[in-house]
């Protein structure tokens, strides 16, 4: 927010019940909670596109899940720490309570032949949502400038994988290949 | 496995990772290749019922917990996943600071794109799982 346009202030309710709302109506991903989300506080005038870029980029750099950081931040930015934790509370409970019960459901019926093989299928169908999350995620670097250190760094990923290095290893080697041959530009162009 | 057990790997797998099926590579290494916890077909369950589900994506790992360890497991798994995020508040602080310079921002950019690389392979692996799965059910 810039000085002229002071934030609306919220209260702690109103901004736990936003976020009940937004986060937990979307299927599809964190992403489209997010616009869900900067497209209320905007309105309200809580927060503005500049206020909105910043905590995306700190979602993008929290470790964990991109929308429960956002939530986590954007709490902050407005109510402090009881801001924060009720946001997140918000984003995640309800979300987990639905997931814990079909879960319980899915245990005890998932035996059961027809079950068996709409679950082989609805399987199949996550296994593209995989595949698109992980395209989403390496899209930004498929451009030129950043081509052919990105193809060094996944194909380095790739042979640490092949040769039985577990994930974390190959992201911390990964953070540290990056930073060795890195200092160029970046996803977003900077 | 304990619920202990359930929060310490998956804050692992989550902590390690930054999109909400960035844990899946790790998950799959520790709860199904390496302790047995869970098998490989109910981690693609998971996966299903965490994608089918409005909210974050990475609430599958609640599944992931109950299959793991009960009620106890998926509590463990909640909290295991909001753990990561609380460190969104000290990064809004010193993202001003610091990620501006390059060799910070080429490390992140490094990590995300390994994070992809990892996706892949795990996505591979469970539509082989669904593919078996359909297979043995003609």
């Amino acid at each position: 927010m810039t000085v002229e346009q002071q934030p609306v202030p919220i209260s702690l309710a109103r901004l736990t019940w936003i976020i009940v709302r937004d986060v937990n109506r979307t299927l599809g991903g964190g992403l489209a909670a997010m616009e869900l989300l900067r497209r209320t506080f905007i309105r309200n005038r809580s927060m503005d596109e500049f206020d909105n870029a910043g905590l995306v980029a700190v979602s993008r750099l929290t470790p964990g899940t991109n929308v429960l950081a956002y939530c986590a931040a954007l709490g902050w930015s407005l109510r402090r720490w009881p801001g924060a934790l009720a946001s997140l509370l918000a984003a995640s409970l309800p979300g987990s309570l639905i997931v814990g019960g079909l879960t319980v459901a899915l245990v005890s019926v998932h035996e059961i032949p027809a079950v068996r093989m709409l679950l082989a299928v609805g399987v199949l169908a996550a296994t593209f949502l995989v595949l698109s999350s992980a395209v989403s995620l390496l899209r930004p670097y498929v451009r030129s400038a950043v081509l052919v250190r990105a193809s060094v760094i996944a194909a380095v990923a790739v042979g640490l994988m092949l040769a039985g290095v577990t994930p974390v290893r190959i992201l911390l080697l990964s953070a540290a290949l990056g930073a060795a041959i890195g200092a160029g530009t970046g996803a977003n162009g900077e | 496995m304990s619920a202990i057990a359930v929060y310490l790997l998956l804050l692992k797998a989550i902590g390690t990772s930054f999109a909400g099926m960035g844990s899946l590579p790790q998950i799959q290494h520790d709860f199904v290749e390496t302790r047995h916890a869970i098998s490989g077909e109910e981690l693609s369950q998971a996966v299903l019922v965490g994608r089918s589900t409005p909210g974050p994506v990475g609430a599958y790992v609640v599944a992931v917990g109950y299959m793991a360890a009960g009620w106890r497991g998926a509590v463990a798994a909640w909290l295991a996943m909001m753990t990561p995020a609380l460190a969104a508040i000290p990064l809004l602080v010193l993202i001003r600071r610091w990620l501006h310079l390059p060799r910070v921002r080429a490390a992140v950019d490094a990590v995300v794109i390994a994070s992809g690389v990892l996706l892949v392979e795990s996505g591979i692996r469970m539509g082989v799982d669904a593919w078996r799965q359909v297979s043995t059910v003609f």
